[in-house]
Order: structure tokens, then sequence, then C-alpha cells
């Protein structure tokens, strides 16, 4: 029961913020919430479970993609769309994580490069369907249940999709399932010894924080109300995964603070280094590497057993 | 303890690697709350044999069956699933978790919610038990003063008791020591076949695969001895310490060696 206090008051209070903020830094925190949503779940798959993927963004772009034109080009309600999207997401990461877990990690990381890649050239490519290069913009979010979620208050739908997001991984991460995911990644053959299936691990590892990005896709799709290829390409998966790296990867508060960190890092640099922050994120990731794998949270943690 | 039907039953167990001959036809049985001592010169097929129940290497021929059903051929995670649970004899700790998860890691099998009902919030009395569980194995191997340590800092020797306390977790009905005693110092042995003999007490069954005769012969119930891939004696540890073909292939590994 206090779990669902804990939660309700961070949705208050998450939600609470956009009434005091003007247009602009009101889309600055919904995308900073988006990029949490996000790091949260591929922190599960790269940081809990050990396995490199960069098809985050391409299943964003899968549940974002498939939201609009299902309710717009397929005029299906609401909740029918919500759902078949998930379901392809769901569809999409089985057919890429059953054969490439088989194998050993590395085809992972190189079967999910192709996918992201594969997917913006389809969005490039599709024609009406996708739009193309310019995407496909111009829709409008339905009502949903009589009320038209905009503004602010379409704010709060993005606050309830990470505490949503949140409570799910947070609560597999403390239980087997979350267990025999640091266990496939520490040790796969001392896991397999325990009873642990390890090809089954990752490939429901991979599918769920594939749909958990899917979903996240369906409900950025309302943001801007536009969805453009550029956003699902891979230099956004790298960025996720220098956030979880950077943040301390495998803790739920690191995916936070990497997010919040190289998120809002750019706005701050600009002045100084104008468009080439990049550079900025690459050295915080060798440093992190070389010096503290374990991140900032490990920095946290190093500093408070001292004290 | 005899008078039960076996819990591990191995049949003409046998595994070839191209034209040699690593196993070549074996057969014993373990019986529940008996300690099973497997011992052999270095290359007589023990690993080996451990290695085709556990799972992790594919048999030749031969049958294998545990509680009366055939595990021959199952991967590593389905035969644990079944009740066998072992230990490794390089000390195989998940680095990147607490000391109790370790444990929790092993009583993997024994977790009956799922996924949905985790999500949903409804698996925290399961859970909870089991942590429980978790924390009195911790006591009974004898890691309670470690109990809040990094897993990578532990002594060889803890290391050890961590892989003992992770199987007992999954409740096995059969052990398998790979090598228990290899690398501890003699009050840490000491320590060991306390340890197992209470297992055994507990009704389990336990197959060691053993180097060290001087460890095994006071602990085991029952000792089978290979060379070259073949059994070459099976009985109590007094009759094996006074056979003669056990002191050849000893003796005669030994001077090899030389």
């Amino acid at each position: 029961m206090s779990g669902f206090v804990k939660a309700g008051l961070a949705v208050l209070v998450l939600a609470g913020v956009p009434f005091f903020l003007g247009d602009y830094h009101n889309d600055v925190y919904r995308k900073l919430l988006l990029w949490v949503t996000l790091a949260l779940g591929y922190n599960f798959l790269f940081g809990v479970c050990g396995q490199v993927a960069f098809s985050h963004f391409a299943f964003y772009g899968i549940g974002a993609y498939s939201i609009v034109i299902l309710l717009f080009q397929l005029h299906l309600p609401l909740p029918l769309a919500a759902l078949c999207g998930v379901g392809l997401c769901v569809l999409f990461a089985l057919a890429v994580a059953i054969p490439s877990t088989r194998l050993e990690g590395f085809y992972l990381a190189l079967a999910t490069l192709a996918l992201g890649q594969l997917f913006v050239v389809v969005l490039n490519e599709g024609g009406e369907v996708t739009g193309g290069t310019s995407g496909l913009a111009n829709y409008r979010l339905p009502e949903v249940l009589g009320l038209s979620l905009r503004g602010p208050a379409y704010t709060g739908v993005i606050v309830l999709l990470l505490v949503f997001t949140f409570v799910v991984l947070a609560r597999l991460d403390r239980s087997w399932f979350g267990r025999a995911c640091r266990a496939v990644r520490d040790n796969p053959e001392a896991a397999a010894a325990m009873g642990i299936d390890v090809a089954r691990t990752r490939v429901t590892a991979f599918t769920l924080t594939s749909a958990l990005a899917g979903v996240a896709g369906m409900v950025y799709a309302f943001v801007d109300n536009t969805v453009n290829p550029p956003i699902f390409g891979i230099e956004n998966a790298f960025l996720l995964l220098f956030m979880v790296i950077v943040g301390g990867a495998g803790r739920h508060a690191g995916a936070v603070i990497g997010a919040a960190l190289l998120f809002l890092l750019p706005f701050w640099l600009a002045p100084l280094v104008g468009q080439h922050h990049v550079l900025v994120f690459g050295l915080l990731v060798v440093a992190a590497i070389l010096f503290k794998p374990s991140g900032l949270v490990g920095i946290y943690d190093s500093v408070r057993a001292r004290s | 303890m005899t008078a039960s039907a076996p819990v591990l039953e191995v049949r003409g167990l046998a595994k070839h690697f191209g034209g040699l001959t690593a196993v070549g036809g074996v057969d014993f049985e373990v019986h529940e709350g008996e300690i099973l001592g497997l011992i052999g010169p270095n290359g007589a097929g023990k690993s080996t044999i451990f290695n085709l129940i556990a799972g992790t290497h594919a048999a030749s021929d031969g049958d294998v069956r545990f509680a009366g059903e055939p595990i021959l051929g199952l991967p590593p995670h389905r035969i644990a699933a079944r009740g066998i649970l072992r230990t490794f004899q390089h000390n195989r700790p998940f680095g990147g978790m607490s000391l109790l998860d370790n444990v929790l890691v092993g009583a993997h099998v024994r977790f009956a919610s799922s996924l949905w009902s985790i999500v949903a919030g409804r698996s925290r009395a399961e859970e909870r038990e089991r942590r429980e569980r978790a924390e009195a194995l911790i006591d009974f191997v004898g890691l309670g003063e470690a109990r809040s340590a990094d897993v990578t800092t532990l002594s060889f020797g803890q290391g050890r008791l961590l892989e003992i306390a992770r199987a007992l977790a999954g409740e096995p009905r059969l052990m398998l020591f790979d090598e228990p005693a290899a690398g501890l110092t003699p009050p840490e042995l000491e320590r060991l076949a306390t340890l197992i003999r209470g297992i055994a007490a507990r009704g389990i069954a336990v197959l060691l695969i053993e180097h060290d005769m001087h460890f095994l012969l006071p602990l085991a119930h029952r000792v089978v001895v290979l060379n070259f891939g073949m059994k070459i004696a099976d009985g109590r540890p007094e009759a094996i310490r006074a056979d003669p073909a056990v002191m050849d292939a000893y003796l005669g590994s030994y001077a090899a060696h030389r």
C-alpha cells in the first residue's frame, strides 16, 4: 500500500511541475521525462541483463509510427490501436531476439544495429504510409474518455508513463526474474547450473524492454504531434547507451541521473562549445569506463561509504 | 539408506572425444542421504562423468536416471530444475549481486510466481519467505559474518561456502560437488566435511568428485574408484583403502607423473 502512496505522490509532484513552466520549458521537461523513461528501460536491458542492443529507438519509433498509422490511416479506435502497437513491438522484438540470443552476445549488438539502420531506411522510403523523410504530421490525439488531453494535461500522461515504466521495472528487478537477468549477465554458465534458462531470460528481457520502448513511442507521438525519421536513428540509441554508462549501469538511479545529465548538459554547454557537446559526452563515457565503471551512482555510493 | 530406490542411477555411461575414450561404460547409483565419493587419478574421467550428469557435455552412450526419469540429453537448466544442483570447483559467484541475492539465485527453480503477478505486485509474500530461508542457509553454511560482504572479496574458502549455500537454496534431491576440497586450508576442510555430513543428514543425496583421498575416505559412505574411464572398485571406504587395484592405480599414476 505504501508503494501505491509513493507512486501516487511521485505522479502528483512530477505532473504538477508543468503548471509552473512556460511553453518552452514545458517542452524541455516533457523530453526529459521521455529520455528518463527510455533510459530506465534500456538500463534494464543493458545494465541489469548485460545485453548490448542498439534497437531501443527503433522500437520507440515502431510504437510512435504504428499508433499514428493505425489511428489515422486504418482508423482503429485508440485502445485497439495501442494494443496492436504493443503487439507489433513484441513481434519485432521476438524476431530479432530469438535468433541472435542463440548465438553469443556480440550478435545481438550486430542484429539490433542492423534493425536500427534498416528502420530509418524503411521510414524514409515508406511513401505515403510513413510520410518519407518529412514524416507524419497534422494529427491530434483523439479524446480519451471524453477528455481532451493537451498542454500540461498531456505532460501528466508522460508522467504516468514514466512512473508505470519505473514500477514495472523495479518490481521485476526485485524478483526472481531480475536476479536471473543479473545472473545471466555475470556468469551464464553458473546461471544455467542454477536452473535459469539463459536464452529464454535474454529473449524475455529484450522483448519486455522493447515493448516498453514501444509504449513510450506511442506517448511520444502526441508530444509534438509529428513523427519523423531522424529521431529514431542510431545516434539517439548511442546517446541512450552513454546515459546509462555515465549514470551507472544496472541501477535505476543511474539511469535517471545519466539521462537527466546528458539531456540537460547540451543546454549549458552550448555557449561554451556550440554544437560540439557530443565531444564532451565522449570524454565522459571514456572517463566512466576507465575510472568508474559504476558511474555517477557509484561515485555517490563510495562518497557515502567513506563519510 | 540402501533400502530405498536410488535417487541417481548411472548405467553404461560412456563419452568418447573423437577416438579417445574418456569414460568407457560406468555404472553406479546414489541413494537418499548417502555420500558417494567418485575418485581416481588425473584423467580417470571423474570430471567428464560430472559434466555428463550435470548436462554440460552430451554423453556418447548409456543411461542416467534421476528419481527414475531419464535425464541424459537435457540441458543444464532443466537438470537443475529436476532437483540436481552443483557447486563449481573454481568458485563462480555472481559478482554484481549481494551475497543474499547470490543465494536467492540458487532458489530460482523454487519460485512459482509468474511475471504478471510480479508486475501486479502479488509476489511479495513468496519473495519474503524465500529471503528468510536464504538467510537461514547463509547461517547454516557459516557465512553469517560475511553476510554484507561484497561477494568478489570473499576468501576462497568462503566462496566455496557460498557455492554450497546457493545450491542448497534450490532444495536439491541430489547435490554434486566438483572437487570441493581443492584449495582449502585444513580447518576449512574440517568445516566442509561437517557441512557435507549435515547436508546428507537432511536426506539429500551427495555425489562428490574428489582428488584428495585423505579428505574423502573418512567422509564418504561409499566410494567408486575410476581409472582410465573404467570403474575399478566400488565399496565402503575401508574396503577401498585395502584394495590392491586402487593402490596400483594411484601408485601407477604417481610413478607415471614423476
